[in-house]
């Protein structure tokens, strides 16, 4: 009698809570759910006096065959895809070594390069991007992909690096050594033993440095001019003219450009959940 | 554990006897330490020496990459420094700053603590609710530009149905009303970090704890203050630094949505700089400015890091 009552009671305090964090994501999730929606309808029913909240006609596909006939949305889509996966893959081998290095060997030498990574994340992008601007420049690299991915790298790896050390501090050095006895080297070992006892580690460093590149509009608008080199993100802005917008298109193209991630991370969120918090928990 | 330790020094015994293996398995962590250390040397420390440079150069130069010909001066920094506005952009900044935090902080607190709790759908609404963290903050600044609409947009027009204005307010062209609009959509990207890490903690506090503080009765006020603040403290402090530093670096929450405008009322530092570099073509400036932002970051935070450990924690 007492436990039915009990449980009833539980019962009735999961469904409080259900109901309470379904009002609370609903309202978070709005702003995507209405980007899609302007994006879907055209601008006069959305933004006039009277917007549908829950539009039931008038749907159309319009905005994005445009964005992606008459607007170069796929030629930025496909810059940006070559600075992502270039930003991940380099972090992720950058900062794989720097991170294994933080974590197996102290000296002069791991360890300056361990403090000048975290006070890189003191550095706001908006002053790096001034002397990035100069060296690339002298360098010719201005308008070049390169130099955006070289640029998005000094913002992604002194984080990555701290996040991957705290993944192989938790690797034992038995196996290493272990591996190094049966004769393999030490760079054998990192990467028959370290690297797939690193997997999550690695994965959450390439969703993150994804996310970061992808997402960047402060290199792309300094050292990219020619709209030929655009990424997504100067491409969206690109569509707020001087005295008016195009809104259903821009809102298309954040679309188009808000998508990648959202898989991304619904796909590899454990990952991410760990990466992120591998260093915060701790504390 | 003993025999750990036994196994490490077996191992270290049996290690590279020749003198060319020593010498290599030295030089293993200055091999592996190399492409990293390349890319802090050539991409993170040169261009600090080169804006702490360029900041000391007369502020005369116009072209950016001209001005390692200008001579030695300090003019940069005593014109940052008497330029008045460079204090109400720093007013500006720590009212973005602190309020955009401490917002995301709260948010994310709530929800932190409403997922650890039993319900159906956990995981669903646990994704949704950190969807904002993967948004690209352009694509979170366009969408706020188009609800926040002066005349059209779908929050005036709740405003407007639920009877608070006649009018709602022209959100990014009103002095008055700009920053709190720039405010929101850093708060929608910035919260769910909070979340993430909180609930990991929260997670971490093992049941046991608060099973025992039920039976002697404690309320659920006391069970947040002894059980699960102790144990989540020093995350939160770990979260607003980051996002503190996150939120004082912010740009593109900002300048695709006001550019600093209007009449300056969103214009932070980080935006200061970028506009003094690439619009006004006061590279000096910017990079004085630059540099004054990272020794007021570094002071900010070890000062206010020790502080909040020992006071508030």
């Amino acid at each position: 009698m007492a436990s039915t009552r009990a449980a009833a009671g539980s019962g009735r305090r999961r469904g409080i809570t259900f109901v309470v964090t379904a009002v609370v994501a609903a309202i978070v999730i709005f702003p995507v759910y209405w980007m899609i929606v302007g994006a879907l309808l055209p601008t006069s029913i959305t933004l006039s006096t009277d917007p549908p909240l829950i539009p039931t006609h008038g749907l159309t596909l319009h905005a994005f065959v445009q964005d992606l006939t008459a607007r170069p949305v796929a030629h930025w889509m496909l810059n940006s895809l070559i600075v992502t996966a270039a930003v991940s893959v380099i972090s992720m081998v950058i900062s794989l070594l720097a991170g294994y290095s933080l974590s197996r060997f102290s000296g002069v030498g791991p360890t300056s390069v361990g403090y000048t990574l975290l006070l890189a994340r003191m550095l706001p992008g908006t002053m790096l991007s001034i002397p990035l601007f100069v060296v690339f420049g002298k360098l010719g690299l201005i308008d070049s992909l390169g130099s955006l991915i070289l640029a998005d790298i000094t913002i992604t790896v002194p984080f990555t690096t701290w996040m991957l050390k705290s993944f192989i501090d938790s690797v034992p050095r038995e196996l290493e050594q272990a591996a190094m006895i049966d004769g393999t080297t030490r760079l054998g070992a990192l990467v028959r033993v370290v690297m797939p006892l690193t997997l999550p580690g690695l994965g959450a460093t390439a969703v993150y440095a994804a996310i970061l590149s992808w997402s960047d509009l402060l290199f792309a608008r300094t050292l990219i001019t020619n709209p030929d080199g655009w990424t997504m993100p100067v491409g969206v802005t690109s569509f707020i003219g001087a005295h008016d917008i195009d809104w259903s298109g821009m809102l298309a193209a954040g679309t188009l450009s808000m998508i990648p991630m959202i898989v991304l991370f619904v796909l590899l969120e454990p990952m991410l959940v760990r990466g992120l918090t591998s260093g915060a928990t701790k504390g | 554990m003993t025999d750990l330790t036994a196994a490490g020094r077996g191992v270290r015994r049996r290690g590279p006897r020749t003198r060319w293996g020593r010498l290599r398995e030295r030089g293993y962590p200055y091999a592996l330490l190399s492409p990293p250390a390349l890319l802090v040397l050539g991409l993170i420390a040169y261009p600090v020496v080169l804006v702490v440079e360029m900041s000391l150069r007369d502020g005369r130069a116009m072209n950016i990459s001209a001005i390692g010909q200008e001579p030695w001066s300090i003019s940069n920094y005593v014109d940052v420094l008497t330029d008045g506005d460079t204090y109400h952009s720093l007013w500006i900044t720590a009212l973005y700053t602190v309020i955009s935090t401490f917002l995301s902080l709260l948010i994310g607190l709530g929800t932190a603590l409403l997922l650890s709790r039993d319900m159906p759908a956990r995981r669903l609404l646990r994704t949704l609710i950190l969807v904002p963290w993967a948004v690209p903050g352009v694509v979170a600044s366009v969408v706020f530009l188009f609800m926040l609409d002066g005349s059209y947009g779908v929050v005036n027009w709740i405003l407007r149905s639920v009877g608070l204005t006649e009018h709602g307010p022209q959100w990014y062209f009103d002095p008055s009303t700009a920053l709190a609009a720039v405010i929101a959509p850093t708060v929608w990207k910035g919260f769910p970090f909070f979340t993430l890490i909180l609930l990991a903690a929260l997670q971490a506090i093992p049941d046991e704890l608060y099973e025992a503080a039920r039976v002697d009765g404690a309320s659920a006020a006391a069970r947040f203050r002894y059980i699960t603040w102790p144990a989540i403290r020093g995350t939160t402090v770990l979260g607003i630094i980051l996002t503190g530093l996150w939120t004082f670096h912010t740009f593109d929450l900002i300048y695709p949505l006001t550019g600093g405008g209007p009449d300056g009322a969103t214009e932070t530092w980080a935006i200061r700089i970028y506009t003094e570099a690439f619009s006004f073509f006061h590279p000096g400036s910017a990079s004085a400015l630059g540099i004054l932002s990272v020794v007021l970051a570094l002071v900010v935070v070890a000062s206010v890091f020790p502080i909040m450990r020992k006071q508030f924690f």
